[in-house]
């Protein structure tokens, strides 16, 4: 059956309708509109559709939609401070070349968020390790891995002032 | 306007060009604004799913759609009995040799597991999944054979009937060069050995996915993820009988291809014909599962190969038979055999070459192309052969590898004269940057782990000349506040192509890089081009925008060389200010120039670019340690410094890039990757990122990219060479020739597993 999940997605208060077996993951894209979220396997496998819940990553193609009831959901969508203005994360990946084709971007650009919010000075082997659910095809890493270090030192050089 | 008279071709300083400008498509894909296919939602669309085969080899005896077809929200059933059957390549390269057409929409006759047999459209991808369920098809099984060996069997089944040998993609291609008995006479060492080949898979990201849609004119929209979205446009046409004008192909972004989304997928056609069927939009997206199925893999297969030395380390011959197994479809089994096998004519110099390359077809997924194209697969072969020369006559690797190396001259596999010392500069530059010769004396270490260093090298064309006669095309229009619109028909499959073709652009206009905005991926708008493949998107497309943008410049001057008393000769422009070249101070915006003056429209500058490349080649060579694990079998690669020579860099970064996504897929190919069929009934035992292991975030290594512009090709903007599919084909032998460095075994084989190391090293072990 469906029902009307009630969650805050990027600080919005959303009513979606859901059938029971629909996944968070349909849900943001197709009742939500919210297509920037990626769908690469649909089973927890690469980390594409990687949004944060309640202050955690989560593959959202695992999360059922009715498992979000009440859920505070982030997306890349909700990222940046405004059109002209993105996030630092997202400033860096620009200026690192941490994005090819991009189809795996949002989801990598969430889990670094989420890295640097719950350890804002990882190491490399910590920010390797934190990506390792998040399969990119197109980089090699490297330049993901300078991205969300080079974002790491800016923040952390913010704090200081 | 030949290339040689170029005005801008001697250029030697850069304002743009060279530069690691900010990509223009990125700020859309970090936000999650961008655009992919599969983001598309029209009003009333339907969702489309295909049933697929679990018989390897059948002939459909009969197929009942009627439950299927019952089912509530289900709106169109689809089978061989209702579609087209018109005969059509699986990717319509202007009718070229390198493609075969040997495929029907939906047969009644499957040649692989997991081959489409119907197709369902239903107001939900839940209720399509459902209905593909309700088909019932009953199956008469023939014979089946999944190995080139079997399939060449007296009494293997022929499962395409195209008038050559039995299960032949092709007639056997032949390329021979002087004399190679003379040569294998003259040897003092003849090595001989057969190199067998695993079946890596491209593994984009983005599952092939199209959303299509007929309007009431009988004008058909599809938005798809493919690398070439003019062949997709003339295969939907020939093959649903409508002119090119009622075919409107959009790409915006795309999440990789890496040469397989060349072809198309079944998917394309059925979704068209459900969307006409039922006057609704249908999206039709791949599962993961499906992408393995359905997709291209790499033409996995056997090289034999024989090679003679002489004590001074010349090679004198080199003899070889390449047999690849192309899977169910011909696909581009062609031209990755005429490409993988002239290529062993070259890399190392020898002047007696005999060449047979054979692509066979089998009950297995289909084979296509992959960057890289059959070199991947044939340069493993020659490299790993010619390591194992140097060391039985007692050369360095390298050293040997650069005494042999092409250089300036030398007759490439297209028969074009080699430009430049490219790979001599690779081989010299890595060992410099690796301390070679200390590296490869320090000790391996007699303990669990035990550390090598190898080398492998490269060279790949920009383009697919001469199997594929290419042309891009581009026009540049400059807008009245002196503003300019590139379009494109070039296709972003992530490289950075239409930054790299921005650059160029405002570079030859003079203009700064923020002032071009390109339009691409659009049929209806942008001029034909034969899509994103063969290293040749900056070498083609953006020699085209730059004789577009030549086009303006010349239009422009003319038009502003009254207003400034000076002919267009003496003019010249410098970050949007046309300027008197004879220090008058005399200058002029390029908004002032062009704007509309006294009551008049401004003037209209439209600038065309044609352009038919030939061929360059890029050369590269790349250094590696690993670590080799005697107890797990594990290998780690631990550095890499890949060395290239691409001509001219136009945008490092991109550039950078290139190479260390390459040597991602590489290392994967070497080590891991491989998609495996069952032998016994051909069904795939891993389609999914769990059981296809990639490297990923934990296993990638340190990358130490260094890019030479050593040997500019006439034919690329101010020398510009390819380097999207050089670095995947060096990283293979560098790291088989590394762990014979560490473990003194020579593997003949990727991917090398702990498996093999293993029984490698107990087999070594009681040698011993």
């Amino acid at each position: 059956m469906t029902r009307i999940v009630s969650m805050t997605v990027n600080g919005e208060e959303h009513e979606l309708a859901a059938p029971d077996f629909r996944t968070l993951l349909d849900v943001l894209r197709n009742e939500g509109g919210l297509t920037g979220t990626k769908k690469g396997c649909d089973v927890g496998d690469c980390g594409a559709c990687t949004v944060i819940m309640d202050g955690k990553p989560v593959n959202a193609c695992l999360v059922l939609a009715v498992e979000a009831e009440g859920a505070d959901i982030q997306t890349i969508e909700g990222l940046q401070h405004a059109p002209d203005r993105p996030h630092l994360l997202q400033e860096k990946f620009m200026q690192h070349g941490g994005a090819q084709c991009g189809f795996c971007t949002p989801g990598i650009v969430m889990m670094a968020k989420a890295l640097l919010d719950e350890n804002p000075e990882p190491s490399e082997d910590e920010i390797r390790f934190a990506l390792a659910g998040n399969i990119c095809r197109c980089t090699g890493y490297t330049k993901i891995i300078e991205a969300v270090q080079g974002a790491a030192e800016d923040m952390k050089k913010a704090r200081a002032i | 306007m030949t290339i040689h008279d170029h005005p801008a071709a001697a250029k030697q300083s850069f304002s743009v060009v060279g530069k690691s400008v900010k990509r223009s498509d990125t700020l859309e894909k970090v936000t999650g604004t961008a655009l992919y296919a599969g983001d598309i939602v029209l009003p009333g669309m339907l969702h489309g799913k295909i049933k697929r085969c679990d018989i390897a080899h059948a002939r459909i005896k009969s197929i009942d759609t009627s439950k299927a077809l019952a089912l509530k929200g289900v709106k169109a059933v689809l089978t061989h009995e209702n579609v087209p059957r018109v005969l059509h390549y699986g990717s319509p390269h202007p009718r070229s040799a390198s493609v075969t057409k040997d495929q029907y929409i939906l047969d009644d006759r499957v040649r692989y597991w997991g081959e489409g047999v119907a197709a369902v459209a239903a107001i939900s991808e839940e209720i399509a999944e459902e209905a593909l369920g309700l088909i019932e098809i009953e199956y008469e099984p023939l014979p089946a054979v999944f190995t080139v060996e079997d399939a060449l069997k007296p009494d293997a089944p022929a499962i395409h009937d195209n008038g050559l040998e039995k299960n032949n993609v092709l007639a056997p291609v032949v390329v021979e060069r002087g004399d190679v008995e003379k040569g294998f006479a003259e040897a003092d060492l003849v090595l001989e050995g057969e190199y067998e080949l695993g079946r890596p898979t491209p593994a984009y990201m983005e599952p092939n996915v199209c959303v299509t849609q007929w309007d009431g004119n009988g004008k058909l929209t599809i938005w798809s993820s493919t690398q070439t979205a003019f062949m997709v446009r003339g295969a939907l046409a020939e093959v649903l009988g409508v002119p090119l004008n009622k075919v409107r192909v959009i790409v915006d972004h795309m999440g990789g291809g890496f040469g397989a989304k060349q072809d198309l997928f079944q998917h394309e056609f059925l979704s068209a014909l459900l969307a006409r069927e039922t006057a609704r939009p249908v999206r039709m997206e791949f599962t993961r599962k499906e992408t393995f199925l359905g997709g291209r893999s790499r033409h996995p297969g056997k090289i034999w190969l024989k090679q003679g030395f002489t004590k001074d380390g010349r090679i004198t011959a080199r003899q070889a038979r390449i047999v690849f197994n192309s899977g169910a479809y011909g696909s581009h089994g062609p031209g990755v055999t005429n490409v993988g096998t002239a290529a062993m004519t070259s890399l190392y110099r020898c002047e007696n070459v005999h060449l047979e390359g054979r692509c066979i077809y089998t009950n297995t997924p289909i084979a296509g192309a992959f960057r890289g194209y059959g070199v991947v697969q044939t340069y493993f072969a020659i490299d790993l052969q010619v390591d194992e020369a140097a060391e039985r006559l007692g050369f360095d690797p390298a050293e040997f590898k650069l005494k042999n190396a092409v250089r300036e001259g030398d007759i490439a596999p297209s028969g074009h004269p080699i430009v430049g010392h490219g790979l001599e500069d690779c081989i010299r530059r890595g060992m410099e940057e690796s301390d070679w010769a200390a590296v490869r004396k320090a000790p391996k270490g007699n303990g669990v782990k035990r550390r090598g260093w190898g080398i492998g090298c490269e060279m790949h064309g920009s383009s697919a000349y001469p199997g594929i006669k290419e042309q891009g095309n581009a026009i540049v229009k400059m807008n009245e506040d002196g503003t300019v619109t590139l379009l494109t028909g070039t296709a972003g499959l992530g490289t950075g192509a239409h930054t790299a073709l921005s650059q160029i652009v405002a570079e030859e206009l003079g203009v700064p890089f923020e002032d071009i905005s390109v339009v691409q991926g659009d049929t209806d708008v942008v001029p034909w081009d034969i899509g994103a493949f063969a290293s040749h998107t900056t070498y083609m497309g953006g020699r085209a925008a730059q004789f577009a943008a030549a086009d303006v410049r010349r239009q422009i001057l003319a038009h502003a060389a009254p207003m400034l008393d000076s002919s267009p000769e003496e003019l010249t422009i410098v970050d949007g200010v046309i300027l008197r070249l004879d220090g008058s101070n005399r200058s002029m915006s390029l908004r002032e120039a062009v704007a509309p003056q006294r009551g008049m429209p401004a003037i209209q500058l439209v600038g065309v670019g044609t352009y038919t490349p030939t061929k360059s080649y890029s050369f590269g060579a790349h250094f590696t340690e690993v670590e080799v694990d005697t107890e797990t079998g594990e290998v780690a690669v631990l550095q890499v410094i890949p060395v290239h020579e691409i001509g001219k860099v136009i945008h490092p970064v991109a550039a950078a890039g290139q190479i260390e996504g390459g040597i991602q897929q590489g290392i994967g190919h070497t080590l891991s990757e491989d998609y495996v069929i069952d032998l016994t009934n051909g069904r795939s035992l891993n389609p999914s990122f769990v059981d296809y292991k990639m490297p990923l975030s934990m296993d990638m290594p340190p990358i130490r990219t260094i890019i030479l512009e050593t040997a500019p090709d006439p034919g690329g903007p101010w020398g510009a060479k390819g380097v999207g599919e050089d670095p995947i084909i060096a990283i293979g032998p560098a790291i088989a020739n590394a762990i014979h460095d560490a473990i003194g075994v020579r593997f003949r084989h990727y991917p090398i597993t702990p498996e093999n190391i293993l029984d490698a090293l107990r087999v070594q072990k009681k040698e011993a």
